[in-house]
């Protein structure tokens, strides 16, 4: 009511003194406008004055035990046009370092393997899990998005992504309509996005299900792979009251193609002590035991719910989502975040961040390759298809400088922990600790301002 | 039916509020995505990292970190 009061005041003063005998009608309009939530200048200023919005932001990610490491930085640049309209720009650079989970198991004694270029190998200590540290890697994102309102109630968003790493080039496009109805406080929306990836794995991508080979050796190599991925986003928001606005989205992703990871393998092991089968290399060097490269299906259906509730309480807003994923490699996941806006003061907050993850494992998951059994059809080892569970604890606090720019600093720990299914552990295999559990620093400092 | 469903409907439209109620709603920190960087952030971590991605909007991704 303030803002009310104040606008009737300024309007009055400034028509007493033009027009006298318009004051009430004027003060009446202005009263109108301001309980609108717009004023009378507002609309011509907009279309006069373009705005620009830029948003930076520095990131530090980190695994411990010398696994990922990224830096990256991300910008985004939002020209404001009039009526609305606007064109968004996009940059991320990504520097990745660090050694990953190649999907081989512990084992007692020291174990070789050929480095996925195949012109070297490299070891790894006995009872130690054997991790790939030649993960390194450069990563450019760009996008572009347009957005335009269709009518009086009606908004269209369109954009294009593209993205370039060494061993991996995507590009994509979407498009979205949102409709308000209900006085605008239901909006509904609808959207599909498309990708086509090009996969060009490190010395080619191997032929799933096959052995590691001696260095030097790529007869099981084959030339470059591709994926599309297409998804279809259904949402509705509603406004529940003053201070309560909700959302739900169903969502829809297929993945069709080459959805393998090229640098995976999983251990080919006796049936009965459950240690990996030796493999004598050659002279030139290479694995000390019999590695098979993973096989997942080329196709992936995913369905999602994904819920969201903003609800504001004398000055602090909680905002707290759900997710339920399921999909066709029978993987179930649930997701639960939760972020507590607290101000301090006038000018900055601290916002508390909570989010709890679990997920099934995939049909197809297992820890190692019985040699004795049948040989499967698709087989992974990749713990991010496992059985576990994450959390993410986190702090963040964000200011506004005296120039009204905002900036913010997070810090989050996240942590994942798994276990390989029991029946899936045979001999030795049940005495060691199988599961690559992980622990991760996030670092962010964001900038934002407009101008 | 028709009478359930007209029902339903007429609670649709009583929710929500008039246009002069939403000062609480129209501010920065009540909106659905408050920071998008920090979002298209998450989002990219959590893809690389475990096998369920999006949800809030598209599926993310675009990159060989899965």
């Amino acid at each position: 009511m303030d803002s009310v009061a104040a606008a009737v005041g300024v309007t009055d003063m400034t028509t007493s003194r033009k027009r006298p005998e318009r004051s009430v009608s004027a003060t009446l309009a202005a009263a109108t406008c301001a309980l609108l939530g717009t004023t009378a200048a507002a609309p011509v200023d907009a279309r006069e004055e373009p705005k620009w919005d830029f948003n930076t932001s520095l990131l530090y990610y980190g695994e411990d035990d010398d696994r990922v490491q990224d830096a990256s930085f991300k910008s985004m640049v939002r020209r404001l046009f009039a009526d609305d309209r606007s064109l968004s720009l996009g940059l991320t650079v990504d520097a990745l370092t660090g050694a990953t989970p190649s999907g081989a198991i512990r084992q007692d004694g020291v174990q070789t393997f050929t480095r996925p270029s195949g012109s070297s190998a490299y070891s790894v200590p006995a009872g130690e899990l054997p991790l790939d540290d030649t993960f390194r890697d450069t990563r450019v994102a760009i996008t572009a998005g347009w957005q335009q309102p269709a009518g009086e109630k009606g908004l269209i968003n369109i954009g294009l992504s593209a993205s370039s790493e060494y061993d991996y080039l995507h590009t994509g496009l979407n498009a979205s309509y949102a409709h308000d109805f209900n006085n605008r406080n239901t909006t509904v929306s609808a959207g599909f996005a498309f990708a086509s990836d090009s996969i060009e794995p490190v010395g080619g991508a191997p032929i799933p299900l096959t052995n590691m080979l001696n260095v030097g050796d790529t007869s099981n190599r084959l030339g470059d792979q591709d994926k599309d991925v297409f998804d279809v986003v259904l949402g509705v928001s509603q406004v529940i009251s003053k201070n309560l606005l909700v959302q739900a989205n169903y969502s829809l992703s297929q993945s069709d193609g080459y959805l393998n990871n090229p640098y995976k393998v999983l251990s080919l092991v006796d049936g009965v002590t459950g240690d990996t089968l030796p493999w004598i290399p050659g002279p030139e060097g290479g694995p000390s035991g019999q590695f098979l490269f993973e096989s997942r299906p080329d196709e992936r259906t995913q369905h999602s719910i994904y819920t969201q509730a903003k609800y504001y309480v004398n000055g602090k807003v909680l905002d707290a989502s759900y997710r339920f994923m399921t999909d066709d490699w029978e993987i179930d996941s649930h997701t639960l975040d939760l972020r507590y806006r607290w101000p301090l003061g006038a000018s900055s907050y601290l916002e508390p961040h909570l989010r709890y993850y679990t997920q099934s494992e995939a049909e197809f998951y297992r820890l190692s390759i019985d040699s004795s059994a049948a040989m499967p059809q698709f087989a992974s080892s990749d713990y991010r298809l496992g059985n576990f569970d994450a959390i993410t604890a986190g702090l963040k606090f964000g200011w506004k400088t005296r120039n009204d720019h905002d900036m913010s600093l997070r810090v989050e720990w996240y942590t994942q922990s798994g276990t390989v299914p029991g029946e899936q552990l045979i001999g030795s295999q049940a005495s060691r600790d199988n599961y690559p559990d992980l622990n991760a620093l996030i670092v962010q400092f964001s900038y934002r301002f407009s101008r | 039916m028709t009478i359930f469903l007209l029902l339903v409907c007429a609670g649709c439209s009583s929710m929500g509020v008039q246009p002069w109620e939403r000062e609480i709603l129209a501010r920065e920190d009540m909106q659905l995505t408050t920071d998008p960087l920090e979002a298209a952030t998450d989002d990219h971590i959590y893809f690389s990292k475990e096998a369920s991605s999006g949800g809030r909007g598209f599926g993310g991704g675009g990159c060989g970190c899965n």
